[in-house]
């Protein structure tokens, strides 16, 4: 019998591209987030951190460029699958009764809007200190420049500040909480047992990531004396 | 003991595929508790045809649950409240007295609604067919431990085996997905080893198919395990996602 293989356009193939750069992008997550706790070292040590970043020229280039086609690959992928989707069950409107007999979540359900908040919160967070001037006056503290470190921490001593970082984490949160266990099911690591202690652990691995990084701008806020 | 119960319907009409189709409402009175809801229909079916009034369309064949002909979805639960049920199986005894009920077909763009709450599955069947063949000898039949097959193998075939195609797996997807029933026929023939042989092009040609009919993408929200009467698993999509994966890679 005859087949064709390998077609991007595929339904399976085209959620395996979501999941592969999903677990590329929880990757990033998780060394992000390694080398932001620096922040609790001080000023030198954080500041040492991001020269050590910068020192690595062309290959942090790459490394950029290769995060940035990640969030493009995921979000156009995503927003194909999504579009196929609402046409599949003929429109928006289906039952008039919204009652469902399984396991469907909020964090499930948010998947859309968690990513798109995760997005223009990206966007936002990229202005607020990758591309932001690391030493004029938003870095100084008591007269003093203290580099990116100084932004961060100027940042974070406003609470609105914080507070909405604390928000985007949150929604991160919800993304992972669902999407930690998707992708290993996408993958099929889990092919011979069920998915119940899966949903357990990827609700854990989000909560500790919403922890651990809301931390910093909560630390910042309400700890830090300067 | 079996009591009597009235119920208020609300029913979609809709005339054919063309037509817009709505709610109307019915009272469903005196049913006894024994029934199953395909009689319940029945009851209310025979007081609107002396009345001389259309009947509810419905799909429906064997009554007993196993051929998978008959399905709607009732207060937004695709075959009712009650897990492993199909909606023949499902008696009235689980409803109260006085209780709305919001009666819908099995909704999706592959599934077009013939009339009332009966729809067109033969996308099903496109997929099937899409299948192609398994390799036996025929003739005389074989012995039966002519081929070995391990245990658990032989389970696992069999749990995907019980799949009736009603469609439940779709009516409950938020996106009306087929990856359930899908998964079910690919994995319950490419697992033993007289369907081994055409895995390949199996799993690609009715993935390909199940596109083409137009039903929707996994989002791993496992509502369709839990509305399928037959307890299908969807670590039957996880397999078929590793062996479409597999599949494309050699
Ligand atoms: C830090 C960034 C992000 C991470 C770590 C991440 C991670 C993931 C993971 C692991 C999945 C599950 C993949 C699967 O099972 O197929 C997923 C799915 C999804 N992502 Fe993201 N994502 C991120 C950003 C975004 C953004 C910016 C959007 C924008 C709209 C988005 C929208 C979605 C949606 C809608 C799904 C569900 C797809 C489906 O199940 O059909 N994500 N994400
Ligand atoms: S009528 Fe056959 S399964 Fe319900």
């Amino acid at each position: 019998m005859s087949y064709q293989t390998f077609d991007i356009q595929r339904s399976i193939t085209r959620k395996q591209t979501v999941a592969l750069t999903g677990l590329l992008l929880i990757l990033f997550v998780i060394a992000h987030l390694a080398g932001n706790l620096f922040i609790y070292g001080g000023p030198e040590t954080f500041n040492g951190y991001a020269e050590k970043l910068e020192h690595l020229g062309p290959f942090l280039k790459i490394a950029e460029w290769g995060l940035a086609l990640l969030f493009f690959v995921h979000v156009e992928r995503v927003t194909v699958l999504i579009v196929q989707n609402i046409r599949a069950k003929g429109g928006l409107k289906r039952y008039i009764v919204d009652n469902s007999k399984g396991p469907r979540s909020w964090a499930t359900r948010l998947m859309p809007y968690s990513g798109t908040y995760l997005l223009l919160y990206l966007i936002w967070h990229l202005y607020d200190f990758t591309w932001s001037n690391h030493e004029g006056s938003r870095s100084i503290i008591n007269g003093k420049s203290y580099g990116l470190y100084g932004v961060v921490v100027n940042s974070f001593k406003d609470p609105l500040h914080s507070w909405l970082y604390v928000l985007a984490m949150c929604f991160l949160g919800l993304h992972l909480a669902h999407g930690v266990q998707s992708f290993i099911q996408t993958f099929a690591f889990n092919d011979t047992h069920v998915t119940r202690g899966l949903k357990k652990f990827s609700r854990l691995f989000a909560v500790a990531m919403v922890i651990g990084y809301s931390s910093i701008p909560l630390y910042v806020l309400y700890v830090l004396k300067v | 003991m079996s009591k009597k119960i009235n119920l208020t319907l609300k029913v979609w009409r809709q005339k054919n595929c063309q037509s817009q189709g709505g709610f109307e409402t019915y009272q469903a009175a005196d049913i006894d508790t024994d029934m199953s809801f395909l009689e319940m229909l029945d009851v209310v079916n025979e007081r609107l045809t002396r009345e001389d009034k259309d009947p509810i369309a419905f799909d429906h064949d064997c009554r007993e649950g196993i051929c998978g002909m008959c399905g709607a979805v009732v207060n937004g639960q695709a075959h009712g409240p009650m897990k492993e049920t199909t909606l023949c199986q499902l008696h009235m005894r689980h409803f109260k007295d006085g209780q709305t009920l919001v009666i819908e077909p099995f909704r999706a763009k592959a599934f077009a609604v013939i009339k009332d709450l009966s729809v067109d599955r033969s996308a099903f069947d496109r997929i099937i067919q899409a299948g192609g063949f398994i390799s036996i000898k025929t003739g005389q039949a074989p012995d039966a431990h002519a081929i070995a097959v391990a245990k658990d193998k032989a389970e696992w075939a069999m749990d995907a085996a019980q799949c009736i195609g009603c469609g439940a797996c779709v009516a409950a997807c938020p996106n009306a997905s087929a990856m359930l029933f899908v998964s079910a026929k690919i994995d319950h023939l490419n697992t033993l080893p007289q369907g081994s042989a055409e895995l390949k092009a199996r799993t690609l040609n009715m993935v390909k198919q199940m596109d083409q009919e137009g039903f929707g993408n996994c989002s791993n929200e496992y509502e369709c395990e839990a509305a399928c009467p037959k307890t299908i698993s969807v670590k039957h999509i996880a397999k078929m996602n590793k062996m479409h994966r597999q599949s494309n890679l050699r």
